[in-house]
């Protein structure tokens, strides 16, 4: 649990947006109906993103206390995802195929027989394994207007962005050099400069 | 054009940051300082790596990884610093972080450990005997209990944020004063020959002089 544990690696996000007057009850709400719903071998879904408690991914059932920190908003972005293994897939594959011909009296499957057979077997090997579960964390400082998203991987930033707006009705701009300098403020002159900066070359071709 | 796009076609700037503040810890002698926060100890330490879009990336580490020819050597080809680890000495407590120039992101944040054993947590051999558990607590006691942990976890999260505003607070300054560098007539007449001095093996940079210049400049 990096936020509160440990060394910090993260990415910071900036909210772009004014929050309501009646933030924190919206906020609950909200945070609760995209709380983490774990996954059902038997549902179609095979992967789900949701909320939880900051530092225990399996706290579900959030409560004010759990998520508001006084000025901060503290969540966990939880994924949970179907991963059955290749080789026990094919394995247990092959034995379905030959029960199932054997069963029909055929030497072939058709394609979409195939295809009904592979959902089945993964269906069974999924409720007898659990999905691959990550959860970063994730620290709204409501007074800077800013998101620390403990993790620094574009894919997990990118779903996590999807989510936070779907909840909050707010969009998150990430820290870059651009962005950085839009928010500290260009004088006139500085911002035409920036207009037109090029990188300064100090040795290799064209220094 | 998009944001995307802008952020994309700027990350160079971030590059140029990194390589500034190495400069200046380098020339100033790890003393560098910024109008709200005093003077304060910046270094490279541990890491420093380097790429460019058309060379191989060249990776160092060590305790003074920024002090090595290769390091320069990279420079001379024309690569800029990726990542660094920098080490931040202020108000008598030290940090260390490894600086992603392209995001100016932050990683392994080792802040000072303020409230005690924050940070690190004594192997369970070495912590002091916890009280036998009784056989029933009542439920005010777990609630108490509870409540306790939770107030301890809050406090050390606080802390921790605190920490984390200051060591920002003060990347980001640092940063404004690149940019106002950067975007003026100082870059060019200035820092940019002396970062080629800097860059030289057989250069030479008068620390006073480029500190007068920048400052008359600015």
């Amino acid at each position: 649990m990096p936020a509160l544990k440990g060394s910090l690696t993260y990415a910071r996000f900036f909210v772009d947006g004014d929050l309501p007057d009646d933030f924190r009850e919206r906020f609950m709400k909200s945070i609760r109906l995209r709380a983490m719903k774990p996954l059902d071998p038997d549902e179609d879904a095979l992967e789900r993103s949701g909320w939880c408690r900051v530092g225990e991914p399996f706290e579900t059932d959030l409560g004010y206390e759990d998520v508001f920190y006084n000025e901060f908003v503290n969540l966990a972005f939880r994924t949970d995802r179907w991963v059955v293994p290749g080789p026990l897939l094919r394995a247990r594959m092959r034995e379905a195929e030959a029960a199932y011909l054997a069963k029909k009296g055929r030497e072939r499957m058709s394609k979409r027989e195939k295809t009904e057979l592979k959902e089945l077997v993964s269906k069974k090997l999924r409720r007898q394994l659990a999905p691959a579960m990550r959860a970063v964390d994730l620290s709204w400082s409501l007074k800077d207007g800013l998101v620390r998203f403990f993790s620094q991987a574009a894919a997990p930033a990118a779903a996590m962005n999807e989510l936070f707006q779907k909840t909050f009705s707010l969009k998150l701009v990430p820290e870059a050099p651009y962005t950085l300098a839009a928010r500290l403020g260009l004088k006139k002159a500085e911002e035409s400069a920036w207009q037109d900066l090029e990188p300064t070359l100090l040795g290799g071709e064209g220094a | 054009m998009q944001l995307v796009d802008r952020i994309e076609k700027r990350r160079f700037v971030g590059r140029e940051f990194l390589l500034w503040v190495w400069f200046e810890s380098e020339i100033f002698e790890g003393t560098l300082s910024t109008k709200e926060h005093g003077s304060f100890g910046m270094w490279i330490e541990q890491q420093i790596v380097l790429s460019s879009a058309k060379s191989e990336v060249t990776r160092i580490r060590g305790a003074h990884p920024a002090g090595s020819r290769e390091a320069k050597e990279a420079l001379r080809l024309g690569k800029l610093p990726e990542t660094a680890g920098v080490h931040l000495s202020w108000r008598e407590a030290e940090s260390a972080f490894v600086l992603r120039a392209e995001r100016l992101a932050l990683s392994g944040l080792k802040l000072p450990a303020v409230l005690a054993g924050a940070e690190d947590e004594a192997p369970a051999a070495l912590a002091p005997p916890r009280p036998p558990p009784r056989a029933k607590r009542g439920r005010e006691d777990r609630a108490r209990e509870d409540e306790r942990l939770r107030d301890e976890s809050h406090e050390s999260f606080y802390e921790r944020m605190h920490l984390t505003r200051d060591v920002e607070s003060i990347v980001e300054a640092l940063y404004r004063d690149f940019l106002s560098l950067r975007l003026g007539p100082s870059w060019g007449g200035v820092v940019v020959p002396a970062l080629r001095a800097w860059v030289d093996p057989d250069g030479e940079v008068d620390a006073d002089a480029y500190r007068a210049a920048r400052s008359r400049r600015r």
